[in-house]
């Protein structure tokens, strides 16, 4: 153990001391950064499309101006009122040169009819017919009150009804205050599960360097130098465990980053949501991802000596870590259903999604969560066996690829 | 001598394939021990067996006074070898040093001191691929002897070297053998290793061909040989007594002498008439020995050698 210490303390400090990796750790954050800039410009520069203000006119003939102007204020509408006495039959010419631009015409007449027209310039906002509607009520009071109804009568009459959507289990909790709590323990599984989803992302990258680690004792020609002083296995643990302080440096990193925009930007205590027990067990779930697939990277790499040479095979395992990504549209459908509960048994699929399925649903499976668990603690100690007898064998390998037969006889040495 | 390790009867197959046969001999303090034969011989093959990084199908490897490989006692120099590309001089060496627990820093001392040694000083700052190839060899030599190994292991210490530098790797490795290191190097170029190794065993595939100390198997196999520079007759070599064979190639003639003749002796016997520019007169080399030897136990395929 004291030499897998040292060979983890020298991968660290070999990275650390690589410029491409210090760059790497801090554009990984940046990246996020940028990404995260860009969408909330893009979006930014889309609301700035629609504060270009409607005008407005009304040829108001039933002085209810003041009304309308209400209406406008309390549903935040984007117009600006006018009022005119501007007649139909000089609006062609008006309305061809303008853009925005709506006469709105107020007469009683059209109000006996329910037909209030309102003539539009050719540019016009999509849903400036659906804010129109708005003006049902005002419209619609100034007709009661000219039926003469009271201001008692007009207060039921004008009073929206509203359809509360319950279910049966709403029976037994009723009062909507739970319903608020309900909608932020979401939220606060939610960050303990983008928190531990951050740690998986973050140490599975990592853990790919295991594999270029790996590969370069091969590349190198040094792996029988350090084998003349540890074990294989020593070396193995070494190199797993440096890469996963290096993930984790990686993590605090992105968490530098991420944690002061985060308060910054959103408006919810997102440090309260985080120290909560639950993020312990999405921690648990993210480690044990990574150990299974640094000992998949680490075995791997003692069989090939760059990247470029990988076969069909070695490429394959690489892609395992990312099959979670199939699992996530079926799983967010039915965070319940079938195909969630294979990607969870399967142990390659486990981390991701379990993680996934744990945001989703608000009662936690425990069962499952324990079955999930155990499968993924076996497969991390079956690989580890498996990638030390393939490490052994394959880092020793000078300027060659194992092929599939190769590493089956290792396997079954 | 007291003995550091020994090797007996180890054996080894890959596949169907025996590369090691019965391969026994000792290792001791203050000596350098040669493993000797052709590429395939199964030098390396005993070797990686001696640092465990492979194991003997059987055979025995016994460390004195200690039950398994005394990995921090040894150094250990491989045939393929090879450092990390992008890291400093400085940094791996004190890297490799702490892996065997050596003081880090007399490790740092000991990398200057050999640094400068080896005519590199000043490179304890260079990345180890901005170093030429020789600089590299000897780096890695310096690692492997950084952390003062009480066996040093060798495995083709001068392949790829320039003259220059063996001898100043042959140099340091007699010195640190007068110093009490018990060294087992491996090599095929036999004539180089001859020059500075105690005992040896040479080897064919993965058989024993010859095992003792340089000098007894000169003097067991060695017979001396005589070597005429100037124009001569055949006929007026082949008179002369107690030679058993000549090679001559134009000027130069090579009289191989019987066993158990008299040097002094036998000069008297060479006629006044020879024409001689030069003559020398030695014991074969270890690798006419080799030669020999492995041919009369019919090991050489068709009686070539590379070395």
């Amino acid at each position: 153990m004291r030499n897998s210490i040292k060979v983890a303390k020298w991968e660290m400090k070999r990275n650390l001391k690589n410029k491409s990796y210090i760059i790497g750790l801090f554009m990984t954050p940046l990246i996020i950064l940028v990404f995260m800039l860009i969408s909330s410009f893009m979006s930014g520069s889309e609301d700035n499309t629609t504060t270009e203000r409607t005008d407005v006119y009304v040829n108001d003939q039933v002085k209810l101006f003041d009304e309308i102007g209400e209406t406008v204020k309390t549903h935040d509408l984007n117009w600006q009122i006018h009022q005119t006495d501007l007649d139909k039959a000089s609006l062609e010419h008006v309305l061809a040169s303008s853009e925005d631009t709506a006469y709105l015409f107020l007469t009683e007449e059209a109000i006996n009819q329910d037909k209030i027209p309102i003539f539009t310039s050719e540019d016009i906002p999509v849903n400036f017919m659906n804010e129109v509607q708005f003006l049902e009520g005002p419209i619609k009071l100034w007709q009661a009150k000219k039926l003469g109804l009271s201001d008692e009568e007009l207060a039921v009459v004008t009073a929206p009804l509203s359809f509360d959507e319950l279910s049966v289990d709403d029976l037994k909790e009723p009062s909507s205050s739970d319903k608020k709590e309900e909608h932020s323990t979401g939220l606060s599984q939610a960050v303990p599960g983008i928190f531990g989803g951050l740690i998986l992302l973050s140490i599975s990258i990592t853990g790919m360097y295991i594999f270029q680690s790996a590969s370069n004792e091969k590349k190198d020609k040094i792996a029988e130098i350090i084998l003349s002083s540890v074990t294989p296995g020593e070396l193995m643990q070494g190199k797993i465990v440096g890469y996963f302080v290096l993930g984790l440096i990686q993590v605090a990193v992105i968490l530098g980053f991420a944690v002061p925009i985060a308060l910054w930007k959103l408006d919810f205590p997102v440090l309260d949501y985080l120290l909560v027990p639950q993020t312990l067990l999405f921690i648990l779930i993210a480690i044990m991802g990574y150990l299974l697939f640094a000992s998949l990277f680490v075995g791997l790499g003692a069989t090939m000596t760059d990247m470029g040479s990988a076969g069909n095979f070695q490429g394959f395992v690489m892609m395992l870590p990312f099959l979670p990504f199939i699992f996530i549209t079926p799983v967010i459908g039915n965070p319940s259903g079938l195909i969630a509960k294979v990607g969870t048994y399967f142990p390659f699929s486990t981390p991701g999604v379990l993680m996934l399925r744990l945001v989703m649903l608000e009662e936690w499976p425990w069962l499952e969560i324990g079955i999930a668990l155990v499968i993924l603690a076996i497969s991390i100690w079956l690989f580890m066996k498996l990638a030390g007898k393939i490490f052994k064998v394959g880092i020793l390998m000078y300027g060659k690829n194992a092929t599939p037969k190769e590493i089956w006889r290792w396997l079954t040495a | 001598m007291e003995k550091i390790l020994s090797v007996s009867h180890l054996g080894k197959s890959f596949k169907d394939k025996k590369v090691l046969k019965s391969i026994s001999f000792d290792v001791c303090k203050g000596e350098i021990m040669a493993i000797l034969g052709p590429n395939g011989a199964g030098k390396s093959t005993t070797i990686r067996s001696i640092m465990g990084i492979i194991y003997p199908d059987h055979g025995e490897i016994n460390f004195e006074n200690h039950s398994e490989i005394p990995r921090h006692k040894i150094g250990y120099l491989p045939e393929e070898r090879g450092l990390y590309q992008n890291v400093k001089v400085m940094d791996i060496l004190l890297y490799l040093a702490e892996l065997k627990d050596y003081p880090m820093k007399k490790a740092k001392e000991r990398a200057l001191h050999y640094l400068k040694k080896f005519d590199l000083e000043g490179k304890e700052n260079v990345a180890i691929e901005e170093l030429s190839k020789g600089m590299s060899q000897k780096v890695q030599f310096i690692s492997s002897i950084i952390h003062e190994p009480d066996l040093l292991i060798l495995d083709e210490p001068f392949s790829g070297l320039d003259p220059v530098s063996q001898d100043v790797f042959k140099d340091e490795i007699r010195e640190l053998a007068n110093q009490g290191t018990a060294i087992l190097l491996s090599s095929h170029q036999m004539n180089l290793v001859e020059e500075i190794c105690d005992r040896l065993f040479m080897m064919q595939d993965g058989q024993k061909v010859i095992y003792g100390s340089l000098d007894d198997v000169k003097m067991e196999y060695a017979n001396f040989k005589c070597t005429i520079r100037g124009q001569n007759q055949l006929s007026d070599l082949d008179v002369i007594p107690g030679v058993q064979r000549i090679e001559q190639t134009d000027a130069t003639s090579i009289l191989y002498l019987e066993k158990d003749i008299q040097p002094t002796q036998w000069l008297k016997q060479v006629p006044d008439k020879l024409s001689i520019q030069e003559m020398s007169l030695n014991r074969i080399s270890l690798h006419e020995i080799f030669i020999d030897i492995a041919a009369d136990k019919q090991l050489l395929k068709g009686g070539e050698v590379h070395a």
